[in-house]
């Protein structure tokens, strides 16, 4: 099966400063909802997602790697949804720097200095996209 | 089951909120929610939902009934979460719109209180959507959700509950 690629009309979307939903899955079956600050571009077929807290979506992830992420877009009156699969976790490097640096401007900007803290950049493949029009 | 002080929170200042669902296979999927209503004793809250995947939406909650709620504040940062199970659902009536039409509001001018300009009112008024079901849920369990090193703990029933 050829591999789904992020839409280039996303990249912004990404970057607006809007947080993002996250739903992830226990391997018991307990759904578990989150925001979560910012979804990074990693590259056409994956994304990032910061881990800043031992919390249950780190858990759930690492039980059952599916989640699902959407994202608001003002600007063209849509949500997007994203189905991922989680691959592995970066503690250092590019990726890593990048999202610790973005995630200290976000908590800055947002009155979260010295609480948002970086642990790691989780690496998920994109099983879909799509984009849903709030006026259908 | 949701304590009195969330209740207020939940009924005057939350202004966003979405839902988890998954299928049978453990897929999770998420759907917006524009607005809520708690019972006076805590122990089932009424989400109000236009969802993107309808059929999905049901067909999981009839599978399995896991749900998770989590409600919040933009602008403080102050949110819950609630877990439980789904009871019933049906259509949504005019006089619930008309409450999500004041999580609507809420939302509004919580972002322009803290953007300061008005052209924003519009894009987020728009993207709230009008919900069409009510999901009737049974509280199980509430979690505070609020960014930060306590984010994730239970609040009901007690930690030290069994």
């Amino acid at each position: 099966m050829a591999p789904v690629r992020l839409p280039e009309e996303l990249r912004p979307v990404m970057d607006n400063g809007t947080s993002a939903l996250m739903v992830t899955c226990s391997a018991s079956g307990a759904p578990n909802a989150t925001v979560i600050s910012k979804v990074y571009y990693v590259d056409e077929t994956h994304v990032a997602l910061s881990f800043q807290f031992f919390n249950k979506t780190i858990k759930n992830v690492r039980e059952n790697p599916r989640a699902w992420v959407g994202l608001t877009d003002f600007m063209s009156q849509s949500d997007w949804a994203l189905d991922l699969e989680f691959e592995h976790s970066e503690t250092e490097g590019p990726i890593f720097d990048a999202m610790d640096m973005q995630i200290e401007a976000i908590a800055s900007a947002t009155g979260m200095s010295g609480i948002f803290k970086l642990r790691a950049a989780d690496i998920y493949r994109v099983l879909s996209v799509e984009r849903l029009p709030y006026q259908p | 089951m949701i304590p009195a002080k969330i209740i207020r929170f939940l009924a005057e200042r939350a202004n966003v909120g979405f839902a988890g669902t998954r299928d049978s296979g453990l897929v999770p999927l998420g759907h917006r929610v524009s607005g809520w209503q708690v019972d006076a004793a805590g122990r089932t809250i009424s989400a109000f939902i236009r969802p993107f995947w309808e059929a999905r939406l049901v067909e999981s909650l009839r599978d399995n009934g896991s749900i998770a709620l989590t409600i919040g504040d933009v602008t403080t940062h102050e949110t819950y979460q609630i877990k439980g199970r789904y009871l019933s659902h049906r259509p949504i009536q005019r006089m619930e719109v008309e409450i999500a039409d004041r999580v609507r509001e809420r939302l509004a001018k919580a972002l322009l209180a803290q953007y300061q300009d008005e052209r924003v009112v519009p894009f987020v008024k728009a993207s709230i959507p009008i919900p069409t079901l009510i999901v009737a849920v049974e509280v199980n369990e509430v979690f505070v959700q609020t960014p930060g090193p306590g984010a994730g703990e239970r609040i009901a029933p007690p930690p030290d509950a069994r």
